[in-house]
């Protein structure tokens, strides 16, 4: 009995060795053999991994993927002359996705965070946004600046730049899953505010929206976002002077406006 | 109040297609899990060791990490460490890697309901039939199996019902079943942003059908009354 | 001629022996008792008889024809085995019954699927199941069970459970009927009602054994007697040499304590 187990085991951890080592391996000799842009081009696709986030990536009445980013995309991939496909991921599993090929990119209104350069190849930045404190209307006037914030309990989203200002400012705070959830927090009463995108906030509190009595306290930072590849890709260059042309022939710029960000492009 | 009345015919569609979805993982897990479960089984039941400690290890594994876990090892797994993303990125890639990780969980819990349900039968029952000269396939199907089925049902239910419960752990993976459906409408999906109601809506749905598995088994367990 | 011959059998389990050396024969319409304290042995006797056991040692003969013999490898096998237990009836203490049929299910579920196996079964169907049904009836009938033919063995007691068991064992018409201590399980007012039918199958001239501790049952009923102690036949006779001159110590102590 000792002996099958210790067997048993000791086979196990075999195979998995020689799988780790053979991944290690593969990486290297796989990067060599083909370009992330000669594997597209082969299989015809660009398989861009998104989550439904208006106005970035979402669905319309009929299900079709529109949006700024979605827009944007779509103009990128006819230029590479293949078809574009968005798939919706777990936004946790973003890198997972990415290194295992189920997506070539993440192009999703992607806050550039530390974690998220070191992890993927991005793009330059091609819009700014700023975190902003949702808190009740009727609380909002106390809330003025990022000084009289202390006491509030916060929510954000786990791995978001508003949970990084919220790290950087000391403040207490849960992180949830989505920001999404970081609004129904404060519905629910379970948190006192939220720090998430300004974009997402224009779409998600106020008037017309379930969180109608939730609105903007205060801005906290401005981040970037870019569009992440995987580890030494050829894209990148690509989809950079894709973004320099498209702004200097307006078409860009067009595209914000169908979905009122113009303000938020970055010109350089 | 008006504005839920207004967005309930796109939530309601939305909802359906996830619920679909929920059902189709729920269906194909129980014909998958039945018979392999059963394989299982027989597996740990068998008098040649190394097959019987083999399908313990497994079944020990399988029972001893959470589904979450697994769902993620079994869709990320190919890709990420063999470079060899076997279930494709789509819908359908990622329905294939629910499915395999469900159907090998759940037939790892039904093969121990099945050992339960096998050993629980007296053996005074096979040793009747033998007697009697009957075949051994004749005496699981004509005495033994009966008799089994009536001692799994009540076991079993319950985790059918978890099962039902148990698919919303798929959109770990991104499968798009109904509470993905129903969170999606926070986000701006088919032009309604913020909206958290239909994700709590989702929960009826989960009672209706539980409601119906529920009747029916009963109804199983009845039939099954008239012996002991 | 002896329609069964036994010679020589031996048992262990674990290496723990429980059947040591057993030999005897009997005559065709004969009873014989087996008596003897448990843990003897005669519950494995009868369980080798009807091959639930396989003895390690020793030949089992039926009406001349070698059903088993322990040195050929080939008699061990499963499939061997099952048509040669059709020669022997075997009755349990907890009478086995299958719960999920009525009792006239039970009598005639094994005959009819041994009836699937005749060449002429598919042109024939009705007919067999027809002669099936008309002969568990009659069997059911005999045992004083009419009227309860379509109760479920959890709807009787356990004495119809028991004279059920005996129908059962009948139906299949084997050579040699076993009793495993058929009346242990049950309530002691019972016992009366199953040992009567036993009593009567015997007069019948039904060829029996019976592993039994009523002693005045057995004393009754039986043509012959076999006294076990720890795996060895001690002694044998006519029932009334065994149990009213015992020539053995050992027989004398146990049958003192009844």
């Amino acid at each position: 009995m000792k002996k099958i187990t210790a067997f048993i085991l000791m086979m196990i951890m075999t195979v998995l060795l020689t799988a780790c080592q053979d991944s290690g391996a593969g990486s290297d000799s796989g990067g060599s053999a083909q370009t992330d842009m000669e594997y597209i081009k082969d299989k015809g696709t660009l398989v861009v991994g998104v989550t439904e986030y208006a106005p970035m990536d979402y669905k319309d009445e009929n299900g079709e993927w529109i949006g700024f980013d979605a827009d944007m995309a779509k103009a990128f991939a006819k230029t590479l002359d293949v078809e574009v496909e968005f798939i919706e991921i777990d936004w946790d599993n973003k890198i997972m996705e990415l290194e295992g090929k189920t997506i070539d990119c993440v192009w999703n209104g992607m806050t550039l965070t530390p974690e998220v350069t070191s992890a993927m190849d991005c793009s330059d930045a091609y819009c700014g946004n700023a975190q902003v404190v949702i808190v009740p209307s009727e609380d909002a006037d106390k809330y003025p600046d990022a000084d009289s914030l202390s006491g509030l309990t916060f929510a954000a989203e786990a791995g978001s730049a508003g949970e990084g200002v919220l790290q950087e400012l000391e403040l207490e705070y849960t992180s949830v899953k989505t920001q999404a959830d970081a609004l129904m927090e404060i519905a629910a009463g379970t948190s006192g505010a939220a720090v998430i995108d300004s974009s997402m906030a224009d779409a998600m509190v106020g008037e017309g929206t379930s969180y109608a009595d939730l609105t903007v306290a205060c801005t906290l930072n401005s981040e970037e976002y870019g569009v992440g590849f995987r580890k030494g890709s050829d894209l990148v260059k690509a989809l950079n002077d894709f973004f320099t042309e498209s702004l200097a022939d307006g078409t860009m710029k067009k595209c914000a406006e169908t979905y009122e960000m113009q303000d938020m492009l970055l010109e350089k | 109040m008006e504005q839920i009345l207004d967005q309930m015919p796109i939530v309601i569609t939305s909802l359906n297609i996830g619920f679909i979805q929920t059902l189709k993982l729920f269906f194909v897990t129980l014909i998958g899990a039945f018979p392999l479960g059963l394989i299982i089984a027989f597996g740990s039941m068998s008098r040649f060791k190394p097959l019987s400690y083999f399908t313990k290890l497994i079944v020990w594994i399988i029972r001893g990490t959470p589904l979450m876990i697994q769902l993620l090892i079994i869709y990320y797994f190919p890709g990420l460490v063999l470079h060899k993303p076997v279930w494709g990125g789509g819908e359908a890639g990622r329905f294939l890697a629910a499915a395999v990780s469900f159907v090998l969980n759940y037939s790892c819990y039904f093969s121990e309901i099945y050992r339960g349900g096998i050993q629980g039968v007296p053996v005074g029952q096979e040793e009747a039939g033998l007697v009697l000269g009957m075949t051994k396939n004749q005496i699981f199907f004509k005495v033994t199996l009966l008799q089994m089925i009536k001692r799994i049902v009540p076991p079993m239910s319950n985790e059918i019902i978890t099962l039902v419960k148990d698919t919303s752990l798929a959109r770990i993976i991104a499968l798009q079943e109904i509470i993905w459906a129903g969170q999606a409408f926070m986000k701006g999906s088919h032009g309604i942003s913020g909206a958290i109601w239909p994700l709590f809506f989702t929960a009826i749905y989960y009672l209706i059908f539980n409601g119906i598995l529920t009747i029916l088994l009963g109804h199983l367990e009845k039939k099954l009354d008239y012996f002991r | 001629m002896a329609i069964l011959e036994i010679e020589h059998i031996s048992k262990s389990f674990n290496h723990i022996e429980v059947l040591k050396d057993i030999s005897f024969s009997l005559e065709k319409g004969q009873a014989v008792s087996i008596i003897g304290s448990s843990g003897s042995g005669k519950t494995t006797l009868l369980r080798c008889l009807n091959f639930l056991e396989t003895p390690d040692k020793g030949i089992i003969r039926v009406n001349g024809e070698t059903l088993y013999d322990a040195s050929d490898p080939a008699a061990r096998l499963e499939s061997a085995i099952r048509k040669k237990r059709l020669h022997f009836g075997l009755v349990f203490q907890s009478f086995n019954l299958f719960p999920q049929y009525t009792a006239l299910e039970n009598v005639m579920l094994a005959k009819e699927l041994l009836a699937r196996e005749q060449p002429d079964y598919k042109t024939r169907k009705k007919e067999i199941h027809e002669e099936i049904q008309a002969l568990a009836e009659s069997l059911l009938t005999q045992m004083g069970l009419g009227s309860r033919m379509s109760s479920y063995p959890h709807q009787l007691s356990g004495g119809q459970c028991q004279r059920v068991a005996i129908a059962r064992a009948l139906a299949l018409s084997p050579d040699i009927l076993c009793f495993d201590e058929p009346t242990s399980a049950l309530d002691p007012e019972l016992t009366g009602e199953v040992l009567r039918v036993i009593k009567n199958l015997a007069d019948d001239n039904t060829t029996m054994i019976i592993v039994t501790h009523e002693m005045a049952f057995a004393r009754d009923v039986a043509d012959h007697v076999i006294f076990m102690d720890d795996g060895y036949i001690v002694e044998q006779g006519s029932p009334v040499q065994v149990f009213e001159h015992p020539s053995e110590e050992r027989t004398k102590q146990f049958l003192a304590k009844y």
